[in-house]
């Protein structure tokens, strides 16, 4: 279960100090759908960064299973990314020079998977996502957005985490791709008893997941 | 896929930018390979030729030079007490001149107006260049006051007379071989004389022809071959006949003291010295050595240079290089880190990249310093040569042969000369320098290439290090 209490994050700005985030506290239970929306500045990107430890809050907790997170080394904090946390970016993200196969295998080698379990683990996930036959040797430049979203999807799933954190996962993408996108989402967390939290512009998505949180200059509604 | 293979790879995600960054890290590893190589080279030289320097003295009258010597010779008396100091197991002694063809017109020739003006009836075999300013004869020859030479002008012949013709001890320098009958004897005053192939051949003599010198008749003995040219025109006679027939009873104006081994050379210089007083200059085979090797020292000191300079600039080229890239791929850096990646390990990534990038180059550098080297080796000791020896030979005259013959019938140009003390014949033998390529250059290579990657991607480390994925994530 997933645990945030008073989660607060302000930085220097030019025109002096910004609150991201004010004070934010909610619960997400274990392999749950949860949806954030809110506007632009709204604080959305900055909660998933403080979740996926990619930067800490200024203050307020964050507890996973009883582990509290805001307390973790730089080194754990990327054991934890590593094991715990994948990612799905708006942009993909994806290595450009690296196939298909390779980005997803690429959190498996960093957590020390052998290379042989890693090929194997790559191509299931690929097939998972509907990626088969000579695309998956491919490189992400000669891929469909959709096909490029679905190796980054893959690529979250590789080391088996607790949670993905997808920003926009559908913004750059057309309204019958997103959706596919979203249903594959949506079914993996469900398979795979995954937490996902999707920060999201898009309503009539936030309107599918089990949970929504709206955020307003930093506040949870 | 590893960190490795993926840094292989992406040194060649961009084919004419890496191209270009092999190009340019081969050809400044080239430079420094090059250097190394002449270095190496230089230094062996160097090596060689102070081992093989030997363990003599040379000793020629204070303030000796251009023939003009008639006036403050040494003198065998003097020698005979340099002969009798503790660890001096011979003294070499020779009385030089030069004559000039009978009938022709002498010109006063530069920096060398003090000679006996005795006539012979040899012309000399070696051709004459005019020059306008100093040089050495039998290559190039001034007149005082400038002005062109007479039609009926031929070189003049130096005539050597010394006590040991048989005596090699020289140690570089124009090797000259007896070809036919036999070596004179140099303690006699017997009118016999060993002359050059040429000599022989430019005026029509043979063994037992005979030729005048002074006023005096001499019969050939020994013919000699050489392809040094000055060599070619000179006579080589016994010290007491020269003495007898010049009129210089008793002079001498050069003598080379051997010493019984090199750790007595030092002490036997200083006792000759003492020993002849203000009347001579002494100088050791050690000071000639460290004199001849002077211009290979700095051509080390250029190649040391070029050499850090070539690897720094290498360093500085991976640097603007490796910052360009990690700056490029800000995003692709944050996503790793964002995925699981650890700093070291995208730093690592980079890192093999530039040594990617720097082994190439440095293959390429070897390439070049197999090419280059010996071409380069040769320019930079030619140079270094040809600007010491316009110094030390400005103003120079006909420059002394002195023979020293062994049993083997073979004797050589010695370095203790008597014109540029000798050095000269050691400059010839410096040129002639070999540049090798072997397993430590190749070592040297490859630890260039490894610092220049790793001091190279320093600041891309540091850079790298700095990007935070969250900020990477707000880059959309």
């Amino acid at each position: 279960m997933l645990k945030v209490k008073k989660l607060t994050k302000t930085f220097q700005s030019g025109d002096g100090r910004v609150t991201a985030l004010n004070e934010v506290s909610f619960n997400i239970d274990e392999g749950r759908f949860v949806s954030v929306i809110g506007k632009s500045g709204s604080g959305k990107t900055t909660l998933l960064s403080i979740l996926g430890t990619l930067e800490k809050p200024t203050s307020g907790t964050i507890t996973v299973d009883n582990r509290e997170l805001t307390g973790l080394t730089a080194k754990e904090m990327v054991a934890y990314r590593c094991k715990q946390i994948g990612f799905v970016f708006q942009g993909y993200n994806l290595v450009p020079n690296l196939t298909a196969l390779e980005n997803v295998m690429l959190p498996m080698e960093f957590a020390g998977v052998p290379a042989k379990q890693r090929i194997m683990r790559a191509k299931e996930l690929l097939d998972q996502v509907g990626l088969v036959g000579d695309k998956i040797q491919r490189k992400p430049g000669r891929l469909s957005g959709g096909e490029q979203q679905r190796i980054a999807i893959a690529r979250a799933l590789a080391n088996q985490p607790k949670f993905i954190l997808a920003d926009e996962p559908t913004g750059n993408l057309d309204s019958e791709t997103g959706k596919k996108i979203f249903d594959l989402l949506h079914d993996l967390s469900k398979s795979q008893n995954t937490t996902v939290i999707v920060v999201t512009h898009d309503l009539s998505i936030a309107g599918k997941t089990d949970q929504t949180f709206k955020l307003e200059d930093g506040k949870l509604l | 896929m590893n960190v490795v293979s993926r840094g292989i790879r992406n040194a060649f995600r961009n084919g004419v930018r890496s191209l270009s960054i092999i190009i340019i890290l081969g050809l400044s590893l080239g430079l420094s390979l090059t250097m190394l190589i002449a270095r190496q080279a230089v230094a062996q030289k160097i090596s060689a030729v102070k081992s093989s320097i030997g363990t003599t003295i040379t000793i020629t009258p204070a303030g000796y030079s251009n023939f003009s010597s008639l006036n403050n010779s040494l003198t065998t008396t003097q020698l005979s007490k340099v002969a009798s100091l503790p660890h001096v197991t011979n003294v070499n002694e020779t009385l030089t001149d030069r004559l000039f063809t009978a009938g022709s017109s002498v010109p006063a020739f530069g920096g060398a107006a003090n000679t006996t003006r005795g006539q012979t009836s040899l012309t000399s075999p070696v051709k004459v260049n005019l020059g306008n300013r100093g040089g050495r004869f039998g290559r190039r020859v001034f007149i005082d006051g400038g002005g062109s030479l007479p039609s009926n002008f031929t070189p003049p012949v130096t005539i050597v007379g010394t006590n040991d013709p048989q005596r090699l001890n020289s140690l570089t320098g124009a090797q000259a071989t007896l070809t036919s009958g036999s070596y004179i004897n140099g303690n006699q005053d017997n009118n016999q004389a060993m002359i050059s192939s040429q000599m022989a051949s430019k005026n029509n003599l043979k063994l037992g022809s005979t030729f005048t010198a002074y006023s005096a008749t001499l019969t050939v003995k020994g013919i000699y071959e050489t392809s040094n040219r000055a060599l070619q025109g000179e006579v080589v006679v016994s010290l007491p006949t020269e003495q007898a027939i010049s009129g210089q009873s008793s002079d001498v104006t050069n003598a080379v003291a051997s010493v019984d081994s090199l750790d007595n050379l030092s002490s036997v210089t200083s006792a000759i010295s003492k020993q002849l007083g203000s009347s001579a200059d002494v100088t050791s085979s050690e000071q000639q050595a460290n004199n001849a090797v002077q211009p290979l020292n700095s051509v080390k000191s250029i190649a040391l240079f070029s050499l850090v300079g070539a690897v720094v600039a290498g360093s500085v080229i991976v640097l603007l290089i490796m910052v360009m890239i990690v700056r490029e791929r800000r995003r692709e850096i944050g996503v790793l880190k964002a995925i699981g990646s650890s700093n070291v390990r995208v730093m690592f990534q980079f890192m093999v990249e530039a040594v990617t990038f720097t082994v190439i180059g440095a293959i390429i550098g070897l390439g070049i310093g197999i090419a280059a080297g010996q071409p380069v080796t040769n320019m930079l000791v030619t140079n270094s040569a040809n600007s010491s020896t316009t110094q030390n030979l400005a103003g120079g005259g006909v420059g002394r042969l002195y023979y020293a013959g062994t049993n083997t019938q073979t004797f050589k140009r010695p370095t203790g000369g008597f014109f540029g003390r000798g050095v000269g014949s050691v400059r010839n033998t410096l040129s002639d320098i070999k540049a090798n390529v072997g397993w430590v250059i190749l070592l040297y290579g490859l630890i260039a290439a490894i610092v220049i990657a790793v001091t190279g991607s320093a600041a891309a480390s540091i850079l790298i290090a700095r990007i935070r994925p969250a900020e990477v994530m707000r880059v959309e």
